[in-house]
């Protein structure tokens, strides 16, 4: 990475204890503007918790934490200026949709963000109706949330953070529970960002899809990153994959003897395209 | 206990907005002191919470089923300023989106469930419980004893708002046009159901709930409206808002001997004696009519000799002035439930 | 039979998310008041229950209840919905309440029952036909209202008539989580139900239903934290900020003055 590049966050040192219980502990990490991390852990390792620290709505019990320069603290984010210039510039998606819905129909989710910062009525509309368009979802605009199927939920708890155009994209388990189809949607979306100048932390157990979202891979069990490198060089680690419980062993008998194999499921793939026009 | 439209009159539905908006106003105060901007999400969950529990079939002693409140339960882990909101907001959606209980009769079903209910269910929850261990055996009872006081206390405000109705608001032939029955019938009428059904149900799931969280999460029961957060001027405020509170009650107890200034007995009010002696009266002056019973319909006296109230009369027996016995009831009543739930509160802050 | 509860908390649980669903239905038809601005609805129908409830004549209450019918049937809600979901069921609950009052009212005798020391007056019936008329009338109105809008214009018209942007929110978040709460109580018990076998003491039946109710709390907790997380990550910062985009034509003035000049003849000519 080169030095020009500013970071967007520096955590030092940080740990987080959550009703008494330490879930982070000690965490050191850097990262730079434009970057797809993935972080990949078992639940409970603290994925979770550490993307709700870098989203501002935990605040560290020790160590510090900054966006761009700017300390990320109880005090600065109650200066309205700061927290609006924040809460717009960084986006958390949370794992259960139905936290993230909480507005009577689809276009009053999407439209809830932009009014809480403000913005002019028309800009909302606006903004609401070309996110809604982008995600394919015009046409369920006034359904209730509760008629929504899990994939629409996730394109709509998507929706509601895109309309304000963000710099940073925290993902908590983008994938989890979705069908196929809904799940390469989100991968789409996510592999769209590659080379732009938006940063992507996705907070996954699902390895099948690391390579395709990632840049960088950070590997947290119990609180601490453990291991961090490239995409392939995670992925073809087995031996820390089993042990980070990401992966598990198959045991199976040939005639007299019992194997036991490093079962993942990630695989390699390559794509033909071809487009008509 | 969802009074619908047409029961009550306007200037009782009045009434009963007016003094739910004080209720609503002040707990909405104290709320916001506790849980600052977290209250809009807690209130908004533990009313959905209240409302489906309001639907839960629970199975009584006796093999019939019977419907629980949830206020009991909502005052212990929510304190009593959220609980009379997440049951109001939940009595809200029942009447705007089910049409369960009506609306201009909204200010009375939130005050008869949700303010007093709530007040009643902490303060004997207090009373009972306090000194005790959070795991202990004596919360549990105490839930259940709050939980059938509770609801029996709303049965009684609502059975007085219902039988009141016939002595204030009748046509000039002295016809009752809402609620028909007088005190002395609605009463009983009502508390029947709840002395039985009702309040069991209250009373065991109340219980049940506090038995299950002593075992699976106990800081809820630990309560959340704990303490408010330390403000300079939080004590004064505290202050202020109760005693606007009870200068409205008071208010209101000031008004009940407007009922004496009604010529006579109140219509439909009479005891049997009572009822005697106007049909007697009445058959004698209209000899050639139709005849009318000359005496009480034995029915009509066997309902009326259930219950037998301690001021009969609204006098106390060693009460000359009507006015005064009439007043000194009123008193009484109210006293009564400021009692409980102020002996519940100072408990509570004891602890 | 000793699943009986479960059945009848299950089936309760269903109908309730059945009935939402169905008066969105009535609600994109196109009818009379469909086609009024929601705040006029509201204020209107709010309006007429009120009148009739402060009316004291049971004629004129007898004509708002062919009114509030007629308003009911030009919306598209049809007769048998009306009968089976708002009359009968005032009918049975309130004529139950009500029947006592025909016989115990005093007053000039109008029929003498020979056999039955018993008698009815007029009074009693004229009481008992105010009672029940008058709530028959103000539930056709609510129904009809709530039939003809969809929860989101209740709550938007309810913001123009000045009810604090906070208590919106609060009834706008407790009626979406509503739906959620029911979806999980009526897992939670068909799960339990699946795994009954035999006859469950009454006790035990109890249990149940004490620990749903438990474990619906604890989730209930758990969600109004993460709910709340939710809103600060997307700029709530305690103000509560909404959209309203009704705009007022010209039958929506005149549906008003109509409103308006319907119930105030209903208080004036019934006082």
């Amino acid at each position: 990475m080169s030095d020009h590049v500013a970071d967007a966050f520096r955590l030092e040192n940080v740990s987080f204890d959550y009703e008494g219980i330490p879930a982070i502990c000690s965490l050191s990490l850097q990262i730079a503007q434009g970057e797809r991390v993935a972080l990949l852990g078992p639940n409970g390792s603290g994925k979770s918790t550490l993307l709700r620290i870098l989203d501002g709505l935990y605040f560290p019990t020790s160590g510090s934490i900054q966006f761009h320069n700017s300390e990320l603290s109880k005090d600065n984010l109650n200066n309205q200026q700061f927290c609006f210039d924040f809460r717009r510039r960084v986006a958390l998606v949370f794992q259960n949709p139905d936290v993230q819905l909480f507005n009577p129909s689809v276009f009053d989710e999407v439209a809830y963000g932009p009014l809480q910062l403000q913005w002019t009525k028309e800009e909302v509309i606006r903004r609401v109706e070309e996110t809604l368009a982008f995600m394919s979802l015009s046409h369920l605009r006034d359904r209730p949330p509760y008629r929504l199927s899990g994939g629409e939920k996730k394109r709509v708890a998507l929706a509601s953070v895109l309309v304000m155009d963000p710099e940073v994209l925290l993902l908590d388990e983008p994938t989890a529970t979705l069908d196929p189809k809904s799940q390469s949607q989100v991968v789409d979306l996510i592999q769209q960002w590659k080379g732009s100048s938006k940063t992507v932390v996705t907070a996954t157990h699902q390895l099948e899809i690391v390579e395709d979202i990632a840049d960088r891979v950070l590997v947290l069990e119990a609180g601490t990153i453990t291991a961090a490198g490239t995409s392939s060089e995670i992925l073809s680690d087995t031996e820390l994959l089993l042990r980070a419980n990401l992966a598990h062993a198959h045991r199976h008998s040939h005639g007299g003897e019992v194997h036991s194999h490093p079962h993942l499921h990630g695989h390699t793939h390559s794509h033909d395209h071809t487009h008509e026009e | 206990m969802h009074i619908p439209d047409g029961y009550l009159s306007p200037s009782t539905c009045a009434t009963f907005y007016a003094l739910s908006a004080a209720g609503w106003y002040t707990s909405l105060r104290r709320l916001k002191r506790v849980f600052a901007t977290r209250t809009i999400p807690m209130v908004s969950v533990f009313a959905a919470f209240s409302f489906i529990v309001m639907m839960f079939n629970v199975p009584l002693p006796g093999g019939t089923t019977g419907h629980a409140l949830g206020v009991t339960v909502a005052a212990i882990v929510l304190g009593p300023a959220g609980s009379i909101w997440a049951v109001s907001i939940a009595l809200a959606i029942q009447a705007l989106l089910f049409g369960d209980g009506g609306i201009t009769t909204l200010g009375a079903n939130c005050f008869n469930m949700a303010i007093v209910g709530s007040l009643v269910a902490y303060g004997v929850y207090q009373l009972v419980a306090t000194g005790s261990d959070v795991s202990s055996r004596r919360r549990v009872i105490a839930a259940a004893i709050a939980g059938y006081t509770s609801i029996n206390v709303c049965a009684l405000v609502t059975a007085i708002e219902f039988g009141i109705q016939p002595t204030f608001f009748h046509d000039a032939a002295g016809t009752p046009l809402y609620a028909p029955y007088p005190l002395r019938v609605a009463i009983p009428a009502m508390m029947i159901g709840h002395l039985t059904i009702a309040g069991l149900a209250e009373a065991l799931v109340s219980a049940g709930m506090v038995s299950y969280l002593q075992r699976a999460d106990i800081n809820l029961l630990r309560g959340l409206g704990a303490a408010p957060i330390p403000t300079v001027s939080s004590a004064s405020n505290a202050g202020a808002a109760s005693a606007r509170l009870w200068w409205a009650v008071g208010l209101l107890m000031l008004g009940t001997p407007l009922g004496i200034l009604a010529a006579g007995t109140a219509w439909g009010e009479w005891s049997s004696r009572d009822l005697s002696a106007r049909l007697q009266q009445q058959a004698a002056s209209a000899p050639g009519k139709p005849a009318n019973p000359s005496t009480v319909p034995v029915g009509l006296q066997r309902l009326a000799s259930i219950w037998t109230a301690p001021f009969p009369s609204y006098a106390p027996p060693f009460v000359r002035s009507p006015l005064l016995g009439y007043f000194l009831s009123a008193m009484f009543a109210v006293g009564l439930l400021v009692l409980i739930s102020l002996l519940g509160m100072a408990w509570g802050r004891r602890a | 039979m000793q699943d009986s509860y479960l059945e009848k908390t299950i089936r309760g649980l269903s109908k309730a998310l059945s009935e939402s669903l169905f008066s969105e239905q009535v609600a994109r038809k196109s009818g009379l008041l469909q086609s009024l601005d929601p705040r006029v609805r509201l204020g209107g129908v709010l309006l007429l229950v009120v009148a009739v409830v402060a009316c004291r004549r049971v004629e004129i209450v007898g004509a708002s209840f062919v009114l509030a019918t007629l308003l009911a049937l030009r919306s598209r809600v049809c007769l048998t919905i009306l009968i089976k979901h708002v009359w009968l069921v005032v009918l049975i609950f309130t004529g139950i309440i009500a029947l006592p009052a025909v016989f115990i009212t005093p007053g000039k005798s109008f029929i003498i029952m020979r056999p039955v020391p018993l008698s009815i007056s007029a009074s009693g019936l004229y009481s008992a036909a105010m009672l029940i008329l008058r709530v028959e009338t103000a539930a056709t109105l609510t129904a009809t209202l709530i039939f003809c809008t969809p929860w989101t214009h209740i709550l938007k018209a309810l913001r123009f008539l000045r009810m604090p942007a906070e208590i919106i929110t609060i009834l706008t978040m407790t009626h979406r989580y509503i739906f959620l709460l029911i979806e999980t109580a009526k897992q939670m018990f068909e799960s339990r139900q699946s795994r009954t076998v035999g006859v469950m003491p009454e006790s035990e039946r109890r249990k149940v239903v004490a620990r749903t109710a438990g474990v619906l709390l604890s989730k209930s907790m758990e969600l109004s934290n993460e709910v709340y997380l939710a809103m600060l990550s997307r700029g709530f910062r305690g103000e509560v900020r909404l959209l309203s985009d009704f705009r007022m034509a010209g039958r929506d003035y005149a549906a008003l003055s109509a409103f308006i000049v319907t119930a105030s003849m209903v208080v004036w000519i019934g006082r």
